[in-house]
């Protein structure tokens, strides 16, 4: 068996060892901020509501790491994180229905030609 | 679950009983509307008559590991929520039979309820915020439901989709809370939310803060306002802007007295810079509107602000006058919004549908210039005791930031004459233009405006009292 070489070995640990709380925390926060930030710029609603689900995704990666690493709670965090899925969903079907309506009577889902109403 | 935790769950159990059963009139009968509206009224009624009772033999506690609390306060709210549903359905059930769906839309007004009651007793801040999304998202689908006019789904649309962001951003908020105090339970997050604070748990607070902002449509996060009112079937503007933002009021309430008290400083200044903006951007925007519906959008605004600044004046001597305050400014707010909203529902959303009305309809018109005055603050109309009691609570804090709102409060009550006025204007002085009105609306409305009126008149013998002694055993 050939002999692994030292820097290898301590990559392959690296890999293997769990990493910090920080990494979740920083990874969601990216997430979440390219959601806010598309959901702000894009002007389509079903791009829109994408951009929403990133930053929900965003969001449960923090929950699910902060209720890995807090001493106290207890694995109950991860439990919210299911209910945090389902709230997603049930969010995104009442939208997409709306969306379609809006469809039926315009023929865009274009969100600045959708201006009926101003002022 | 014990006998005792089923009485603190009796008005959600009903609400949700009340919400399968007319769901279920839908499915199995096709000409249904009288059954499923008066189911509906009942239902609302049934958990109007339970949380009385709950409040009257002075039931309190705190169950299912102290996530879920009934307390004077508490079930305060929850008639709010239920008397204001209960004149929605009224309002509902002949536009909704128009439409043909009347049972789903009752339903949508129904699971409104049982999201709000169950706010209001929440103590844990993912409960929080799982009741909050039972209460809005089907709110999302009140506003798009009428489909013979364009502008709703255009409402609806505006409404989901800053809704749906602003649910993520409070979401965040609330995670970071939790991340921070390593519980969601307020008790615990009392805790960790004294002395200075670090800045992971500022940026939470502020997340969640301006999620709330969202949902009370507090400027500078208020532009899906007026839109969504507008576009939606009065019964659901009414409902919207009195019974579920009562409840959310309640519950940020909750969450920063029971859960926050020692980051008091910070909050309170937040909440000044709110009020103040939101109060002025309100008004200034409903004097340019000749649309009486939108102009009521922004005048629900602008009654966030109000509100909100009882909440800049929760620290020092005043905060058990500015808990009463709120507890007082959203029943008044709550009775005569909704009698303005339902005067619309029978006259018409453009102002110069109420030219003249004085001498077409004069009970209406009589009724509809109560609530305007009520809306200005003219005593001793609802109206005038909330702002009242926000003076009364603003004094002693001693605070400048609180001297500054209050009166940016007593200018905004001005500005806010000449719009409310109009309406009385034309009314009066006007020479009536089209068909009289006497032939719109059923008599369940014109019921409800005239019982409306009332309350408004005698708010403050009815009122107050209550609310004094829900202040002393409840929240403060």
């Amino acid at each position: 068996m050939p002999q692994i070489p030292m820097q290898a070995q301590q990559f392959l640990d690296a890999l293997v060892s769990a990493p910090p709380l920080e990494g979740y925390l920083v990874v969601g926060a990216i997430l979440f901020a390219i959601g806010t930030w598309g959901a702000l710029i894009r002007r389509n609603a079903v791009v829109i509501f994408m951009c929403v689900e990133l930053m929900i995704n965003g969001v449960n990666l923090t929950l699910v790491a902060f209720a890995d690493y807090l001493p106290n709670a207890g694995g109950l965090g991860v439990s919210y994180a299911v209910l945090v899925i389902a709230i997603a969903a049930a969010e995104i079907a009442v939208g997409l229905a709306i969306v379609l309506a809006v469809f039926r009577s315009r023929r865009t889902v274009n969100v600045d030609e959708v201006t009926a109403m101003r002022g | 679950m014990t006998g005792q935790a089923f009485i603190a769950l009796l008005p959600e159990l009903i609400s949700t009983g009340f919400l399968i059963l007319v769901l279920m009139v839908g499915v199995f009968s096709d000409s249904n509307v009288g059954i499923s509206a008066s189911l509906a009224a009942i239902g609302t009624l049934a958990v109007f008559a339970s949380a009385a009772v709950l409040l009257a033999s002075g039931f309190s506690g705190s169950f299912f590991g102290d996530g879920f609390v009934v307390d004077g306060f508490a079930l305060y709210f929850k008639l709010i929520v239920a008397g204001s549903a209960f004149f929605a359905v009224l309002a509902a059930a002949r536009w909704a039979d128009q439409t043909g769906d009347a049972p789903e839309y009752l339903t949508l007004i129904l699971s409104v309820v049982l999201g709000s009651t169950l706010l209001v007793s929440m103590r844990d801040l993912f409960g929080i915020f799982l009741a909050i999304e039972l209460a809005t998202i089907p709110s999302y689908a009140m506003v798009a439901f009428d489909r013979s006019r364009r502008e709703s789904a255009e409402g609806g649309m505006k409404y989901l989709i800053t809704g749906v962001i602003a649910s993520s951003v409070l979401l965040y908020g609330i995670v970071l809370i939790y991340g921070v105090s390593g519980s969601a339970m307020l008790s615990d997050v009392a805790d960790t939310f004294t002395g200075t604070l670090t800045p992971v748990a500022v940026l939470g607070l502020v997340l969640m803060v301006s999620g709330f902002a969202f949902k009370l449509s507090a400027a500078p996060f208020h532009f899906w306002t007026p839109d969504a009112y507008q576009g939606a079937p009065t019964s659901a503007a009414a409902f919207l802007s009195v019974g579920p933002k009562a409840a959310t009021f309640a519950i940020l309430l909750r969450i920063l007295l029971e859960g926050m008290p020692g980051a008091a400083p910070t909050w309170t200044a937040v909440m000044a810079f709110l009020a103040i903006i939101t109060m002025f951007v309100g008004n200034l925007f409903a004097l340019r509107q000749r649309n009486v519906r939108r102009m009521l959008a922004y005048s629900s605004v602008a009654h966030s602000g109000y509100i909100l600044a009882a909440f800049a004046a929760l620290q020092g001597g005043g905060v058990a006058f500015a808990v009463q305050a709120v507890l007082i400014y959203t029943a008044a707010y709550a009775v005569m919004n909704m009698g303005a909203f339902l005067v619309i529902d029978l006259v018409g959303e453009d102002a110069k549908s109420f030219n003249g009305l004085v001498r077409t309809n004069p009970g209406v018109a009589a009724s509809m210039a109560l609530f305007m005055a009520a809306l200005v603050g003219i005593p001793p109309l609802s109206g005038f005791f909330g702002k009242l009691w926000i003076i009364i609570a603003g004094a002693p804090t001693g605070s400048i930031l609180v001297y500054i709102v209050v009166g940016a409060l007593v200018v905004n009550t001005v500005l806010s004459v000449p719009y409310y006025f109009g309406i009385i204007r034309n009314m009066l002085f006007e020479e009536p233009t089209t068909d009289t009105v006497t032939s719109k609306g059923s008599g369940a409305v014109r019921f409800s405006v005239y019982v409306l009126a009332v309350l408004t008149t005698l708010f403050g013998l009815l009122i107050i009292p209550l609310s004094a002694l829900v202040g002393a055993s409840g929240l403060a």
